[in-house]
């Protein structure tokens, strides 16, 4: 570590208060900081590494507690009064949040939600104010500052509203900005935009950044220094390249290889077509003006897939794509215009009863494993509701067998299938909802972002899970995600869609090399290859 | 926003037709009207009186009457109070009315959001304890237990204040403290809700991570978002203050158009009843776009659409 | 954020054995909520109190006592003592007969009476006719009754004790009984109206929700056309000129009272069906009557449980107020609304006739209030 250090945390705990008594959140962490470097906290959620940095804001909930010791140029934070160390924060030391859409107050225009820390810290006139926003958002690369200056917050798009909140953190020259998980809400193309411009403005500026992140790609791009926090403490610290190199801590070598691997080969080209969907198109009404005229949102327009046994076909892409509504318009579970065909059985006009039958062969799984579980009812009822469907004649006894053997398979105790899904961690509930598609014995699963929800380790439990699944019992899934690592190490046949079309498709090997589209080229250049990246931008800034 | 306005008043114009249709014939269709006397009337006198009033029409036509006269502002003859057109009651009612409604609102709307944002700043605190019991106790306690008891303890038993009646200022004082009161509990607990919700928002964590001070923290941005729901109160707030009224006034023998109407609907004053449901709905009807304006300015993310 | 950095660590159930429902739950959390439990018990007392004590209480609600008008609430026994022998004097007085020294013995009261002609054995009914003496007999001196043609003799009368715990009213009828009988009906209007507020809250909620689209914009603009109005005047309309039977007074609360029900039916089934766990089980081929029976019904019950607890207070209240303008319940009925109101009339000199009413309405409203914010808590922690 070179320079003078600007932050230095000594033992610093956090508790909070619980009905059940006092619980320590963070448990006595060493932390510094020197100027102009750029710090990453990583770990899980839970972990209490935003804990660590709001306890040194003073941002605690009201039940929250702060213990230790934490320096800012030898200015002890912990325990100041307010007044003191609103004198810190917004001018020294600023922050920017996870949550984009709501960070910034809806009720007023952006210009002065800029401007306010300006004129509290530095004071001066408010046309003074006006004229270095407007300096700010040309600098964070809004476009049209004038009339930018004058939007309310829901005016602006996620990224933009993230570029808001630099330009507010840039405003007094901060000497520490921290950046709490800035681009976890953001599509990947804007991930990399905002990523680089943290980057370009540290060269520019000079501040130290933290960045708390449990997205390892983040902190192999960015970071000159690591600590590694689990469950309250830091397990190992050091700089980026040679703890990435040789981690000694299980846990971060457990994060490290958290990332998925493996590639999935693709099926014989002989296997048969299980599902195929020709010209799909799926169109919501917006209502109708008052000409007439219906507006139409064309959330997929003209898509063909073909689905062999054994097959993975991942689709791609950001919100808003289509993906998604493609999932379930394969599925005839949302009306669609185009053919559909199961195992050469023309289904684009099959009504629900006759739908019914084919169900239990193609199953969906969803992102949120908390939405997706009835609340009220047990696991095993969960689990067992789609044989009250198909297997009409089933004896109880039989179903809770089948309900054992089906929890066994997707790792999980049979012995919890009394309890209710509220009882269970994210993961779990993943694995509740596969045991449910799965209990039916179906062919085609349609996996709709299974993972997105979960933390990295828990992400690759579950698609060595899936893939096993698939081995033992010759299933073809579809996989849609915005994850690029995952879908690489799930599909052996990508489908990239932008705008309800397809950008580009093929081999899975052939996108994640030689990707044709710029649209894909842009998708991969800001997700997956981070060396490359990160040395281009300091080339860049050179 | 005119064009809005305009829109949202042309909207209501079914509605008030709804409203006068129903009012119209439920009055009508029941049993009873408005000469049936202890003592019957001679049958030419009747028969007169019906023809004068229309009644030997058909009923339909009738109708047609009373929506043509209500296009040109005649709300027709009172049959109770002779004399009088309702036009001519509601003269000295409605602003009888509506000086205790205003004052009753407005004393609910300053004293319930201090009090509601007191209690959110100091939460957890004797202060906060305190309003929240009593605005449970005002909230609970319905107007008519309040009212007679107010007026039993400062007029009858300490006499600083008539029980009853209208005049002078003095006379004021107790209904609009009876009708305020559980509007001020409401508007307390609404804003006490709201404010403890702002401040653990987003938005001002980030005004506090700033460094802004307290004040502005609070002021500017809690308080603002925590007046949002307080506002959307106002129509519902109206609504239970014109229920109010015809308790207090009935109470207090004010005489306000809540009275007339229970005396109207008890003596089948037709055109004094269907009178007052018209004044009134058309009053919540404008009242409801008044406050959707005013969402509108305070929320920019509300559009006039 | 604090509550999922808890979550996050104490998830991971590690016993076996059967699990806690989000029921379940509700029930600990509720039985841990003092307020409420003391309010469920003050309520199943009350409603005790209303469907068996009139039973109990020596009076009837609508028995007339013309000598204890307005008396105040006591828990002693009337007649006082001091009135007995007065009062039995000038009952006989009305006899017309001479009369000797009263002489008072526990519950007895006896009189030397005699008169220049022999004593009609039918003067015994000006005694029997007061309130206060019964079973009123003529004897000799020895307590035998008396032989016919005697011209003297004694004037025997029990007295009647009556306990009167909260005073009569102005008619002079026991207002204990008056409260009991007040605390059923309100009960019974306001359940009843709460029922029917939800039987057709939640149809037509449920059918909006589910169907959506134009069926649910019709729908709910009809209903956005009432909530225009203030409905207290449209009750006051249906009871003034349809009568003010029972029967038209639930239905007029019920008819007020399920707009906002039918709102948060819809909003609930809105929710519901786009929830994944619906899609899941649509994918899954289930039934819509399946949905709606395993999904949609149990998820909506929660809310409407709690909405309805805190319907009934409204309807009570509005049972109330329609009585206290005099549109309520009939005489000799009543209601609290009805006793409230005759208390506010009867104030000066007798404020016990306000007073025990509107203290037993005002707990009434607050032991359902609390019952529905505790239940409100208990199925919907995170809505404080």
């Amino acid at each position: 570590m070179a320079g003078e250090k600007v932050l230095s945390l000594r033992g610093l705990t956090v508790d909070f208060a619980t009905p059940d008594g006092w619980v320590q959140a963070v448990r006595g962490v060493d932390l510094d900081v020197a100027r102009g470097e750029t710090v990453a906290l990583v770990g899980e959620s839970g972990s209490g590494k935003s804990q660590t940095m709001m306890a040194i804001m003073g941002l605690l909930a009201s039940n929250g507690r702060a213990g230790g010791s934490a320096l800012y140029r030898g200015q002890e934070m912990i325990g100041l009064p307010e007044r003191r160390l609103n004198r810190i924060r917004g001018e020294k030391i600023t922050m920017i949040f996870q949550e984009p859409m709501t960070s910034l107050d809806p009720l007023y225009r952006i210009g002065r939600q800029i401007a306010e820390p300006i004129l509290h810290h530095r004071g001066g006139s408010r046309a003074a104010a006006r004229q270095r926003v407007l300096e700010l958002l040309e600098l964070v690369g809004i476009p049209q500052p004038e009339r930018r200056i004058d939007s309310y917050p829901h005016e602006l798009s996620g990224g933009q509203r993230q570029r808001v909140m630099i330009a507010m953190a840039l405003a007094n020259d901060p000497d520490i900005l921290i950046a709490d998980e800035p681009t976890t809400a953001l599509d990947v193309t804007i991930q990399a935009q905002i990523l680089t411009l943290l980057a370009e403005l540290q060269e520019k500026i000079g501040m130290a950044i933290v960045f708390i992140t449990h997205d390892l790609g983040i902190v192999r791009r960015l970071a000159d220094r690591v600590y590694v926090m689990k469950t309250g403490e830091v397990v190992e610290q050091g700089e980026t390249g040679p703890l990435f190199a040789a981690p000694t801590h299980p846990y971060t070598r457990m994060l490290l290889e958290a990332e998925p691997t493996g590639r999935k080969a693709p099926p014989n080209p002989e296997a048969p077509r299980l599902l195929s969907g020709r010209d799909i198109g799926v169109h919501f009404s917006l209502g109708r003006s008052w000409g007439g005229e219906e507006a139409l949102l064309k959330a997929v327009d003209g898509v063909s897939v073909t689905l062999r046994r054994k097959q993975t076909i991942g689709i791609v892409g950001e919100s808003g794509s289509g993906k998604s509504t493609l999932g379930r318009a394969l599925l005839r579970l949302l009306p669609a215009s185009g053919s559909l065909e199961f195992k050469n059985q023309d289904i684009s006009h099959a009504d629900r009863a006759r739908m019914r039958p084919l169900r239990r062969q193609l199953q969906l799984v969803f992102q949120d494993p908390f939405g997706s579980l009835s609340p009220r009812m047990t696991v095993g009822q969960v689990i067992t509701e789609g044989l009250i469907v198909h297997e009409k004649d089933l004896s109880k006894s039989e179903r809770d067998r089948r309900a054992i053997a089906a929890m066994r398979e997707v790792g999980l105790d049979p012995a919890m299938r009394n309890r209710y899904p509220h009882e269970f961690s994210g993961g779990q509930r993943q694995r509740i909802a596969i045991a449910r598609a799965l209990i039916l014995k179906p062919e085609v699963m349609v996996l709709d972002e299974p993972t997105s929800a979960l933390d990295r380790s828990v992400q690759k439990q579950i698609v060595d899970l899936l893939r096993d699944l698939q081995e033992a019992h010759d299933l073809s899934y579809i996989f849609i995600s915005h994850d690029l690592a995952v879908v690489r190490a799930m599909a052996d046949y990508i489908i990239v869609m932008r705008h309800g079309q397809i950008v580009e498709e093929g081999p899975a090997e052939e996108i994640f090399e030689a990707p044709r589209a710029a649209y894909t080229q842009a998708l991969l250049a800001a997700a997956v290859d981070n060396r490359r990246f990160r040395t281009a931008v300091q080339e860049a800034a050179k | 926003m005119a064009a809005y306005v305009l829109r949202r008043l042309l909207g209501a114009v079914p509605t008030m037709f709804v409203i006068v249709t129903i009012a119209f014939f439920m009055i009508r269709l029941a049993p009873g009207g408005p000469f049936d006397l202890e003592r019957p009337l001679d049958p030419l006198i009747m028969q007169n009186l019906e023809r004068a009033y229309n009644f030997d029409k058909p009923l339909w036509h009738q109708y047609l009457i009373y929506l043509g006269n209500l296009a040109q502002g005649d709300l027709g003859p009172s049959f109770t109070r002779r004399d009088f057109s309702v036009v001519d009651l509601f003269r000295v009612g409605l602003p009888v009315s509506i000086t205790i409604g205003s004052l009753s609102m407005l004393i609910a709307l300053l004293v319930g959001t201090v009090l509601g944002a007191l209690a959110a700043l100091r939460q957890n605190s004797w202060v906060d304890y305190l309003v929240v019991g009593t605005a449970t106790f005002g909230i609970t306690i319905p107007t008519f237990v309040i009212a007679p008891i107010l007026s039993l303890a400062f007029g009858v038993m300490m006499g600083w204040l008539p029980a009853g009646g209208w005049g002078t200022w003095k006379h004021m004082v107790l209904p609009v403290v009876t009708l305020s009161l559980p509007q001020i509990a409401v508007v307390a607990r609404l804003t006490r809700g709201a404010t403890i919700e702002a401040l653990r928002s987003n938005h001002v964590r980030t005004a506090r991570a700033y460094g802004l001070p307290t004040r502005v923290v609070v002021g500017v941005h809690a308080l603002r978002a925590a007046m949002l729901p307080v506002v959307s109160y106002l129509g519902p707030a109206a609504a239970s203050l014109l229920t109010g009224s015809v308790v207090v006034e009935t109470i207090f023998g004010i005489p306000g158009i809540g009275r007339y109407f229970v005396q109207g609907a008890l003596g089948r004053d037709y055109t004094l009843v269907m009178g007052t449901v018209v004044v009134i709905a058309l009053f919540v009807i404008v009242f409801n776009l008044i406050v959707d304006i005013l969402y509108a300015w305070l929320d920019p993310r509300v559009r006039y659409d | 954020m604090t509550e999922h950095v808890l979550s996050e660590q104490v998830e991971e159930p590690a016993s076996l054995g059967a699990g806690r429902s989000l029921w379940q739950d509700a029930w600990l959390r509720l039985r841990s909520n003092r307020a409420a439990v003391a309010s469920a018990l003050v309520l199943l007392l009350l409603a005790l109190a209303g469907f068996i004590g009139p039973w109990l209480v020596p009076h009837s609600y609508d028995q007339i006592y013309p000598q204890y008008v307005r008396v105040p609430a006591s828990l002693e026994a009337y007649p006082k003592q001091d009135r007995i022998v007065p009062d039995f004097q000038s009952a006989l007085e009305r006899a017309r007969i001479t009369i000797g020294d009263v002489e008072l013995s526990g519950s007895v009261v006896r009189a030397p009476v005699s008169d220049d002609e022999p004593l009609d054995p039918r003067i015994t009914r000006y005694v029997d006719r007061s309130d206060l003496f019964d079973n009123a007999r003529l004897q000799d001196a020895d307590g035998n009754p008396l032989a016919e043609g005697a011209s003297s003799g004694f004037m025997v009368a029990d007295v009647q004790r009556l306990r009167f715990l909260f005073g009569t009213d102005a008619n002079g009828r026991d207002l204990l009984a008056r409260i009991l009988i007040g605390i059923r009906i309100s009960l019974a209007i306001g359940l009843l109206a709460s029922f029917m507020a939800l039987a057709l809250g939640v149809t037509y909620g449920a059918i909006a929700g589910y169907f959506g689209g134009r069926i649910d914009n019709v729908m709910m603009r009809v209903v956005d056309v009432l909530y225009s109005l203030p409905f207290i005047f449209f009750v006051i309309l249906l009871v003034v000129f349809f009568g003010r039977s029972f029967v038209l007074i639930f239905i007029a609360i019920g008819f007020t009272e399920w707009l906002d029900m039918a709102r948060i039916v819809r909003g609930q089934t809105l929710t519901i069906k786009r929830q994944e766990y619906v899609q899941a089980a649509e994918a899954m081929g289930v039934s819509s009557a399946g949905i709606l029976k395993r999904h949609v019904i149990p998820n909506t019950l929660g809310p409407v449980v709690v909405f309805v607890t805190l319907l009934v207070p409204k309807a009570i209240l509005l049972e109330s107020l329609l009585s206290f303008l005099g549109l309520g319940v009939q005489e000799p009925l009543t209601s609290l609304g009805l006793l409230i109101a005759e208390g506010a009339s009867n104030m000066r000199g007798a404020a016990w006739l306000l007073l025990y009413p509107a203290v037993t309405l005002t707990v009434i409203l607050f032991a359902l209030n609390f019952l529905g914010d505790g239940l409100r808590d208990a199925l919907d922690p995170k809505d404080r």
